[in-house]
């Protein structure tokens, strides 16, 4: 079985770094250097997609995409949602207006949310510890969408795998995962 | 001006041709850092695409073992979309007509991007 699994959200919230800490093999990036205000905070963005490959403990392959998190390349967003089982946004909890960057991208995929089924992992909060998770769930609950919120740091595969099976188990509860990271652990 | 120069070496290769209806200069990162292009195509939309192109092109032609890029080309119904480097951190792309004569638009971008990534 492949499965598809779309990692999205603000400008350095962390997706291409969540998809390089978990996948298998060497992701396909497309980096650009940073013109704009972003390289105020890293020298490089994504201008197009980020892709990376998990295998389950079943055999199953989860196929992980990210979209660059910069406005003027929404168009990737609504292709890259295309045939996704569900999505993770990543929120940077040090962005001053981190719950703002949320509401955007609930509306953005507000019909990808509907449709499939979203974890939302928060970033950063060892450098910012508010907004808290509850701020966020509240948010969520305020929007009318019923998903699990985690701490994450997206330089963690752990804490990555942790977010995808989050997703694994809202799409489908009876699913057993397994824990993603059993085989590379070993 | 900088830009300015960049707005004359775009002006010059839409005159050598009846054909290119629109050339652009983009930083790899989307931003328009000159344009010349008509009604209805909005430039920062122009320039965001370019630059996702350009880099999936990029990713392609290396890991599917076609070498470093040299163009991305897409034909349409109506024309084509002619992607270059122009220096290692701009983009020129140009739109054509369908009646084009690719050959000769060939060589006016690579010659076009060469003045470019000069300048840049
Ligand atoms: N301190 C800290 N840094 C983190 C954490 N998570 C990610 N980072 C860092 O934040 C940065 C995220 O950068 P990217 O992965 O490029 O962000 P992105 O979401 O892909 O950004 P765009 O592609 O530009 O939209 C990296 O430098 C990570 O090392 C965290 O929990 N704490
Ligand atoms: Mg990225």
């Amino acid at each position: 079985m492949h499965h598809k699994i779309l990692f999205s959200g603000p400008v350095g919230a962390g997706k291409t770094t969540a998809i390089a800490a978990i996948s298998d093999v060497t992701p396909v990036v497309t980096e650009a250097r940073a013109r704009d205000r972003t390289r105020l905070m890293k020298p490089h963005t994504t201008v197009a997609m980020d892709y990376g490959v998990m295998e389950l403990e079943g055999g199953d392959k989860v196929h992980l995409y990210g979209t660059p998190g910069q406005p003027r390349f929404d168009f990737m967003w609504e292709i890259l949602a295309e045939g996704g089982l569900g999505i993770i946004l990543l929120i940077d909890n040090s962005a001053a207006d981190a719950m703002y960057r949320l509401r955007h991208f609930l509306d953005a995929f507000d019909e990808v949310i509907r449709r499939t089924s979203l974890v939302v992992g928060i970033t950063k909060m060892d450098l910012a510890p508010t907004p808290t998770l509850a701020d966020y769930s509240e948010r969520l609950e305020q929007a009318g969408i019923r998903a699990p919120v985690l701490e994450v740091d997206a330089r963690s595969a752990d804490d990555v795998a942790l977010l995808i099976e989050a997703l694994l188990y809202t799409i489908d509860p009876g699913l057993d995962a397994g824990d993603p990271r059993a085989e590379t652990a070993q | 001006m900088r830009a300015e120069q960049l707005n004359a070496i775009l002006r010059k290769l839409s005159a050598t041709s009846g054909e290119v209806e629109a050339a652009a200069i983009i930083s790899t990162d989307g931003l328009v850092m000159a344009s010349y292009v008509p009604e209805g195509i909005d430039d920062d939309r122009l320039g965001a695409m370019s630059a996702a192109m350009l880099s999936l092109g990029e990713r392609a032609a290396l890991e599917l073992g076609r070498g470093e890029l040299e163009q991305v080309l897409v034909k349409g119904k109506k024309g084509f979309i002619i992607l270059v480097h122009a220096g290692p951190d701009a983009v020129l792309t140009v739109l054509t007509s369908q009646t084009a004569r690719l050959g000769l638009i060939f060589l006016d971008v690579k010659r076009t991007a060469a003045e470019v990534a000069r300048l840049i």
